[in-house]
């Protein structure tokens, strides 16, 4: 049986009529098209899924849609269109932080929670907020350069 | 029949809790690993009582759906909680997955799970006919087995306001983040007037449920730092004979030897 559940994807309310128990991630990507959010793991251990759940870092892979009830998601296609992607945009770009790809929309959406809650983070702090976040071409240290690059030349922004 | 819930009152939630084809839901963190298409959630995150962290005269109490992150950043948590929680996983784990989804889990690797034993907690446990008070020692039956019925819901974790400041906790995992547990331990040691008023371990992820042996543990109860040394081989060997290993993915020999080190660097850092 299917239910509705209503909740506001990437600033638009949005009704999902489907099975409660179904995973974001699968109804972002195979539903609404939405494959910026990546798919790696399916178990919460690789991040290249997370999204922003009512201001949270959260891998779209652990959450049942029921769970969403009211609830506000921000996607990497919604993070796209603020003028804090464009600050990290550029950061990642300056220090050639992307090699693959595939980790970065999840690493994209673990610098903004960061820095969000911590404008000015430490080496170590940045570290910390994406330690959730694999990158199998092994570039974190580019990465964290990035981060806080991002926090340096967007200043203010956060 | 899938349907799911999500009541918005503790009430709600327990009436909700009488039909048996619910699964509470609190992080999802655990669930979505495997998921169930057919499976019929009792979302649980939008019941103000689950979710808040108070104290009354005796203890904190935690509300079962709090997550990692609400329980890290709440001012009334204890340190050996904070401290355990924060390594637990990763950022995004810890802002869903649950300390009651932890427990009630049943898992012996369980890493909040082994505060709250080492603390004695207390489990409020709440259903249609009234609610009881478990201490989650009595809690855990056996592996996966737990004191809980079907019409019950885990509300709050009780843990003591005193007494948890000398603490010990190791986590011994095979990298930082994203880790599970191969052992932990967890120890208090509670002195007061160069007296130890309550002496508590727990080990994790080494047996069937996280290993609290109290009886052991109270042969150091009351005594002062140097009666205990003269008690220490004693206790030691006690111990070094409960403490079982069952078989796991990480090696048996490893296990106990890691339980033994830590147990006795423990009691080397408070001078025994």
């Amino acid at each position: 049986m299917t239910q509705e559940i209503r909740f506001n994807l990437n600033g638009s309310d949005t009704v999902y009529t489907g099975n409660p128990a179904d995973r974001l991630l699968d109804v972002l990507r195979n539903e609404l098209r939405l494959t910026g959010t990546k798919c790696g793991c399916k178990e919460g251990e690789c991040g290249a899924c997370s999204v922003i759940i009512d201001g949270k870092l959260i891998n779209s892979c652990l959450v049942a849609m029921g769970s969403l009830e009211g609830a506000k998601v921000l996607t990497i296609e919604g993070c796209t269109k603020t003028p804090q992607f464009a600050a990290l945009d550029k950061a990642y770009e300056s220090v050639s932080a992307v090699q693959c790809g595939f980790c970065i929309p999840g690493m994209i959406m673990a610098s903004q929670c960061l820095l969000a809650n911590n404008p000015h983070p430490s080496e170590a702090e940045i570290r910390e907020g994406i330690s959730g976040n694999l990158c199998r071409c092994t570039g974190y240290n580019a990465i964290v350069k990035a981060v806080g690059t991002a926090a340096e030349e967007g200043n203010g922004l956060w | 029949m899938v349907t799911s819930f999500t009541p918005r009152s503790l009430d709600e939630a327990i009436r909700l809790r009488q039909k048996p084809e619910l699964t509470p839901y609190t992080g999802g963190t655990d669930l979505m690993v495997n998921p169930n298409e057919d499976a019929s959630y009792l979302f649980l995150h939008r019941v103000p009582e689950m979710k808040r962290i108070v104290e009354d005269g005796e203890y904190i109490r935690f509300g079962a759906a709090c997550t990692y992150t609400e329980v890290i950043k709440h001012p009334l948590t204890p340190n050996i909680l904070k401290e355990a929680c924060l390594k637990i996983a990763a950022p995004a784990i810890r802002n869903a997955g649950s300390i009651g989804g932890n427990i009630a889990n049943g898992s012996p690797k369980a890493d909040s799970a082994l505060i709250f034993m080492v603390a004695d907690a207390k489990l409020r446990l709440c259903s249609a006919g009234g609610e009881r008070l478990v201490p989650i020692k009595d809690f855990y039956l056996g592996r996966k087995k737990l004191d809980l019925r079907p019409d019950e819901l885990l509300v709050e974790v009780l843990m003591p306001r005193h007494g948890l400041d000398n603490y010990y906790h190791v986590k011994v995992g095979a990298r930082n983040a994203l880790a599970i547990s191969r052992v932990s331990f967890a120890g208090i040691m509670d002195i007061e007037d160069g007296k130890i008023r309550r002496c508590a371990t727990a080990f994790g992820a080494v047996s069937d449920v996280i290993i609290r042996l109290d009886q052991i543990d109270q042969m150091l109860d009351g005594k002062t730092i140097s009666e205990a040394k003269e008690l220490k081989s004693a206790y030691l060997s006690a111990m070094d004979e409960a403490i079982v290993p069952i078989r796991g993915r990480v090696g048996i020999e490893y296990r106990k030897d890691v339980c033994m080190n830590l147990l006795r660097d423990f009691l080397e850092v408070n001078g025994i």
